[in-house]
C-alpha cells in the first residue's frame, strides 16, 4: 500500500479552520475559571547585582490586591532543574533558575515580584507601586565583554564541534580560490502574536491545573510536578490551541512557575498573560551570532576545505546552544576537510532558546552567503557551484542521505524562476529607476524522531476518536494527524476526531524540530495495528464472522473499514459488523511509549532551494522582496494546504530576518531597547512577496511509516541568504551584518 | 512593487467629527488612522497631542466619580450594543474595550497580541469602522455598536470573509485571524481592495507572525469579488 502513496496529500481545509475564523478556538488564557485573579510582574531594571530591599506596603494596600510574591516569601521548589532534551519526558528548561528563588539579578527584565489582584487594572496599578532597590554590579552585556569566561559547549542536539580532515593546509595554500568572511546576526525574538500565558488553578494543596500556552504539555507537567514534589498525575496541563510559538513556548519559563506560586499565595486561580514587553526577556530569544566562514575550492569549484567558527550567547542561568556550524557546514556539501567550532558566552542578557530552525537558520545564512561569495570569486553560477559540491552522502557521518532530491529542487526552482536569464554582473538587472537582484540559497533541516503514544476509540457507528498529547501551533497538526489517522485506521476522514493538547492523553513530544507529524503519525500507525488486531481477536472467535477460526496474525486491514485474511482475500469483515455482533458499543486501544528506532545506516534530512528577486530604490534605499520560488524535498506532504503555508510563513520570517528583525539592547543598562512590535519590526502584509512553493521527491519510508520528514522549520533556512545574495546582485554591495536595513545601503546610489 | 510608507494610497477617509477625533487620537482608532497619525506626529511630541484629550478625559472621569483618585478604581455604568445585543455593565474606567470583551463579557474571539495597538489582533468594528480595541477605553464607547468576530457569521453560515479565509488557508495559528477578518470586512467596505497591492497596504495594520499573508490577500480578493 505504501508505494502508492503520492508525495502530496489532499488539499483539505483545516479541520480547526471554522473554530479559528469564528473566534471559537480557545487559547490558553481564554479558559473561564471561576474566581480567577490576575498576575502582573515587576521586573529588574538592572542587569546584574542584588536586590537590597523590596517595599510592597503601598502595593499591598491598593484596591483588589490579594498577594504579592517576591524572593522573600516565595515557596522554594524542591527540584528546580530538568534539562533533558532528548528522551524528553522530563520537559525542557532553558533557564535553570526558578523565579523569586533568591536576591540575585542575572539580567535586566528579570521578574522580581508578582502582584496578584482581582482585576488586570488593579494588578497593573499595584505593580507600579512596588519599590525595589538594588546593589548593581557591572554587567557583561556583549560576547566580547564575556570572552574570558567563554566555553566550548556540547550541543543541545548532537555534536557542535566537528573536525574532519585538515582544513588548515588548503586554507593556507596559494593554489586554491578562497574566501573568508565574518557574518553577524542580531538577537531575534520569536514574537508569536499570542503572547505566552498561563492560568494556574490549585485544587486543595496538591492538585494543579494549568492552562498554558505551550509547545509541550507533558514537559510542563513534568517540570512543575517535580518542582512542587507532586505525583505527576496531580498536575494537568491543557492547551488545545497555541497562537504561534516558533520555539518560545517549548521550555518552561519563569511566568509558569510564577502563576502557580501566585495562585498558591492568593488562594485563588491566577491568570498571567505575559506582556509583549516581557516577551523580549521572559520567554527566550535567538542568540546573536558572529560566524566566520572560510572556504577553499579548486578552480573548477570543488570544495577542498570549509571552516565555520561561531560565537553565541546565553544568560548566566541559561543553557541553550545554537549549533550554527554543525547544522549547516557540518552536513551540506562534499568536502574532504570540514571544521566546525562553537563558543558559548554567558552574558547578562535574558536566556536564549531555540527559535525556528535553531542553528540551521543562522548557520545556513552564513554558509549560503559564503557560497555566493565563492561563486563570484570563481566566476561560476551559484547553482552550478552547489551542484559541483553535491553530497549524496552525509559528509561527516559518511552514510547516504535517504530520499534526497536536492538536485531536483535546484532544477525545478531555476526553471520556475527563470534563473537562466540572470546576468551575474551586479547592478545589471535594473527595472527603470529600481535596482533589481536575483539570489538563491540551499535550504535544509534534519528529520527528527521523538517518542509518542496514541489512544484510539472506535465506535460501532464507524466513527473514531484518536488522542495524543501533541500540539498544533498553526502547523496544521490537527488536520495532518486526522488525515493520517483516517488512512491508518481505515475510517473516513469526516468520521475521525483527533484530540491533542491535554496531559490526560497519551504522551506527545514537544512540538519542535518539525517532528510532530512523523512522531505522532508513527504512534497512530502503531495504534492502528493494535486496533486491527483487537478487531481480529473478536472476529476469529465469532462463528458468524467470515474470519471465524482464522489466526488473528493472518488478518490485517484490507480496505477502509474492513479487516480480512492476508491469505484468502475473499474473507473479510467490517469493523461495524464485528462490533455489532460482539454487542460492543466501542473498542479502545492504546499504544506503548517507547524510544524511537534510529536507523544509523542513513542520514535523514530535508532539503530545498529558494530563488529570490529584490527591487531596491537606490535613493531610499529600501529593499522590497518581490518574488520567491521555493522548492522543497521533505518526503511526503501529508496535507498540502497547511504544508505550503508553513513554507510561505518560514520564508516570510526569513525575509524579516534579512531585512528588519533585531532586538537591540541599551549598552548601559542591558535592557532591550526594542521591546514592542513598533520597534521590533516583523514582516507585514505590504512586505510579503508572492511565494511559489513546490514539493518534490518521494515519501521517505526509510525514516518512518508515514514517509514524512517534517515541514515547520525548513522554510526559514536559507531564505535570508537568498535575500542577502539578491541584494548583492542588485547593488554590488555585500552586507554581512543582519538585518540589511536602509542605513547599511546608503552608499549604493 | 508595493507603495512606500511615505504615501498611504487612496487615503480618502472623510474629515473626522470632533467626537471621532477624540476617539481616534486618544485611542489611535483604526489601523489606517494610526499609520496616518504616527506619520503626522513624527518628529513632534506624541505626548502633547495625546495629553490634552487625556487630561480632559481624566477630568470628566474624576468629576463623574466624585473626584476620587485614579488608584481607587472608579467604575462607571456603560451601555453598548455588542453583536446586536444590548449590554449594560459597570466598568473600571481604566478598562480597555478589549479587556471588557475578553475578561468581563467572555467574548475571547478578539485577541490581545500586544496591548499597544501595534499588531491589530484586537481589531473590532465600532459603528462599522475598524479599531484597535486594546487602545480604546471601554467607557468612551457608551451607546455605540460593536461587532466582534463572534458577531460576523449568520448562525451556522460563515460570513463570506470567514469562509474565504478557511478556503484559502488564510491563517496558521489562528490568533491574529479574528482581527484580520474584522479588518478585512472593513477593508472591503472601504473599497480598499482594488488591487493586491492596495489590499496589502490597507491590511498592514494586522500582523500575522505565521506569515500567511499571500493567503490572506487571496481570501480577501475572493470575498471582495463575491460581495461586489
Amino acid at each position: 500500500m505504501a508505494e502508492t502513496v503520492n508525495i502530496l496529500g489532499p488539499a483539505r481545509n483545516r479541520v480547526d479552520g471554522r473554530l479559528k475564523v469564528t473566534g471559537a478556538a480557545k487559547y490558553s488564557v481564554e479558559f473561564q475559571v471561576p474566581n480567577c485573579a490576575y498576575g502582573w510582574t515587576v521586573e529588574s531594571n538592572v542587569a546584574k547585582g542584588k536586590i537590597l530591599s523590596i517595599d510592597t506596603k503601598s502595593a499591598q494596600a491598593a484596591p483588589g490586591v490579594l498577594a504579592i510574591v517576591t524572593h522573600l516569601n516565595a515557596p522554594k521548589p524542591k527540584e528546580p532543574a530538568a534539562k533533558k532534551h532528548r528522551g524528553q519526558t522530563d520537559g525542557i528548561r532553558n533557564e535553570e533558575r526558578v523565579p523569586f528563588s533568591d536576591d540575585e539579578i542575572h539580567y535586566a527584565g528579570q521578574y522580581v515580584a508578582l502582584v496578584v489582584a482581582k482585576t488586570i487594572e488593579q494588578a497593573r496599578y499595584a505593580a507600579s507601586l512596588v519599590k525595589v532597590s538594588y546593589a548593581p554590579e557591572e554587567p557583561l552585556l556583549t560576547m566580547n565583554a564575556a570572552k574570558s569566561s567563554a566555553t566550548k559547549p556540547k550541543g543541545s542536539f548532537g555534536p557542535v564541534q566537528i573536525k574532519k580532515g585538515d582544513v588548515d593546509l588548503p586554507l593556507k595554500g596559494t593554489s586554491l580560490t578562497k574566501i573568508e568572511q565574518i557574518y553577524t546576526t542580531p538577537t531575534e525574538t520569536h514574537n508569536p502574536i499570542e503572547m505566552s500565558g498561563t492560568i494556574a488553578a490549585w485544587d486543595r494543596d496538591d492538585k494543579l491545573t494549568l492552562y498554558d500556552a505551550t509547545q509541550f504539555v507533558k514537559g510542563v507537567q513534568s517540570v512543575i510536578a517535580r518542582a512542587w514534589n507532586l505525583p505527576i498525575e496531580n498536575v494537568r496541563v491543557i492547551c488545545p490551541f497555541v497562537g504561534g510559538a516558533f520555539g518560545c513556548k517549548g521550555a518552561v519559563w519563569p511566568h509558569v512557575f510564577a502563576a502557580a506560586m501566585g495562585a498558591k499565595a492568593a488562594g485563588v486561580p491566577v491568570k498571567m498573560h505575559v506582556t509583549r514587553r516581557n516577551m523580549f526577556v521572559g520567554t527566550g530569544h535567538r542568540t546573536p551570532t558572529t560566524q566566520t566562514i572560510a572556504l577553499a575550492a579548486t578552480r573548477d569549484g570543488k570544495l577542498r576545505a570549509m571552516r565555520h567558527v561561531s560565537h553565541i550567547a546565553t544568560s548566566p542561568v541559561g543553557d541553550h546552544v545554537e549549533s550554527c556550524g554543525a547544522r549547516s557546514t557540518g552536513m551540506m556539501y562534499e568536502s574532504p576537510a570540514i571544521q566546525v567550532e562553537e563558543t558559548l558566552h554567558k552574558i547578562n542578557v535574558a536566556s536564549t532558546t531555540f527559535m525556528r530552525a535553531p542553528g540551521e537558520c543562522p548557520g545556513t545564512y552564513a554558509l549560503e552567503c559564503a557560497m555566493d561569495e565563492l561563486a563570484y570569486a570563481l566566476k561560476m553560477d551559484p547553482v552550478q557551484l552547489r551542484l559541483t559540491n553535491y553530497a549524496d552522502n552525509h559528509p561527516v557521518k559518511n552514510v547516504p542521505f535517504s530520499a534526497k532530491h536536492l538536485k531536483e529542487c535546484y532544477q525545478v526552482g531555476a526553471e520556475k524562476f527563470g534563473w537562466a536569464k540572470r546576468n551575474p554582473q551586479p547592478r545589471s538587472m535594473r527595472d527603470g529607476d529600481l535596482l533589481g537582484g536575483w539570489g538563491m540559497a540551499t535550504k535544509t533541516y534534519p528529520a527528527h524522531k521523538m517518542e509518542a503514544a496514541a489512544k484510539v476509540m472506535l465506535r460501532a457507528d464507524g466513527s473514531a476518536t484518536v488522542q495524543c498529547a501533541a500540539h498544533d501551533l498553526g502547523t496544521g497538526a490537527y488536520t495532518a494527524l486526522t488525515q493520517i489517522a483516517s488512512e491508518q485506521l481505515g475510517v473516513p476522514f469526516e468520521k475521525v476526531k483527533f484530540e491533542l493538547g491535554d496531559t490526560d492523553f497519551p504522551f506527545g513530544p514537544v512540538a519542535g524540530g518539525s517532528n510532530t507529524t512523523g512522531t505522532v503519525g508513527t504512534a497512530i500507525h502503531e495504534v492502528a495495528q493494535l486496533l486491527h488486531k483487537a478487531l481480529a481477536d473478536l472476529a476469529v472467535k465469532d462463528s458468524e464472522s467470515p474470519l471465524y477460526n482464522l489466526s488473528s496474525n493472518d488478518i490485517a486491514m484490507i480496505a477502509p473499514g474492513h479487516i480480512g485474511s492476508k491469505i484468502d482475500n475473499k474473507k473479510s469483515d467490517a469493523y461495524i459488523d464485528i462490533l455489532r455482533r460482539a454487542g460492543r458499543g466501542s473498542i479502545e486501544v492504546q499504544s506503548e511509549l517507547k524510544e524511537p528506532e534510529e536507523n544509523k545506516k542513513m542520514a535523514f534530512q530535508s532539503f530545498g532551494a529558494d530563488f529570490v528577486e529584490v527591487k531596491i530604490d537606490p535613493l531610499l534605499p529600501r529593499v522590497q522582496v518581490t518574488r520567491v520560488v521555493s522548492v522543497i524535498n521533505c518526503g511526503r506532504v501529508v496535507t498540502f494546504k497547511p504544508a505550503r503555508n508553513q513554507i510561505i510563513g518560514g520564508i516570510n520570517m526569513g525575509i524579516g530576518m534579512a531585512l528588519m528583525e533585531a532586538t537591540e539592547y541599551d549598552p548601559q543598562t542591558g535592557l532591550p531597547a526594542t521591546r514592542n512590535l513598533a520597534d521590533y519590526h516583523v514582516v507585514t502584509n505590504a512586505d510579503a512577496p508572492v511565494i511559489d512553493v513546490t514539493f518534490v521527491g518521494e515519501p521517505d519510508f526509510a525514516f518512518n511509516p508515514i514517509g514524512c520528514r517534517g515541514i515547520g522549520e525548513i522554510g526559514i533556512t536559507g531564505a535570508a541568504a537568498a535575500v542577502a545574495s539578491a541584494i548583492y546582485h542588485a547593488t554590488g554591495k555585500r552586507v554581512r551584518d543582519l538585518p540589511i536595513t536602509p542605513d547599511k545601503l546608503m552608499d549604493i546610489a | 512593487m508595493n507603495s512606500s510608507d511615505d504615501e498611504v494610497p487612496g487615503d480618502e477617509t472623510p474629515p473626522l467629527r470632533s467626537s471621532d477625533a477624540f476617539h481616534e487620537i486618544l485611542i489611535f482608532g483604526s489601523p489606517e488612522t494610526r499609520r496616518r497619525f504616527l506619520k503626522q506626529v513624527a518628529g513632534t511630541s506624541v505626548a502633547i497631542t495625546v495629553g490634552s484629550p487625556l487630561s480632559l478625559f481624566a477630568q470628566r472621569m474624576s468629576e463623574t466619580a466624585g473626584g476620587s483618585a485614579p488608584s481607587s478604581a472608579a467604575t462607571l455604568p456603560l451601555r453598548l450594543k455588542i453583536n446586536g445585543k444590548d449590554v449594560a455593565v459597570e466598568v473600571d474606567t481604566r478598562t480597555t474595550l478589549l479587556d471588557l470583551l475578553r475578561e468581563q463579557l467572555h467574548l475571547t474571539g478578539s485577541k490581545k497580541g500586544c496591548d499597544h495597538g501595534q499588531c491589530g489582533a484586537c481589531t473590532v468594528l465600532v459603528n462599522g469602522r475598524r479599531i484597535n480595541s486594546c487602545l480604546s477605553l471601554a467607557i468612551v464607547h457608551d451607546g455605540e455598536e460593536v461587532t466582534t468576530i463572534e458577531g460576523l457569521a449568520n448562525g451556522e453560515q460563515l460570513h463570506p470573509v470567514q469562509a474565504a479565509f478557511v478556503e484559502h488557508d488564510g491563517f496558521q495559528c489562528g490568533y491574529c485571524t479574528p482581527g484580520q477578518i474584522c479588518s478585512a470586512v472593513a477593508c472591503i467596505k472601504e473599497g480598499h481592495v482594488k488591487s493586491d497591492d492596495e489590499i496589502r497596504e490597507w491590511m498592514s495594520g494586522n500582523l500575522c507572525r505565521c506569515g500567511a499573508y499571500p493567503n490572506i490577500v487571496d481570501a480577501i480578493k475572493e470575498a471582495a469579488a463575491k460581495s461586489a
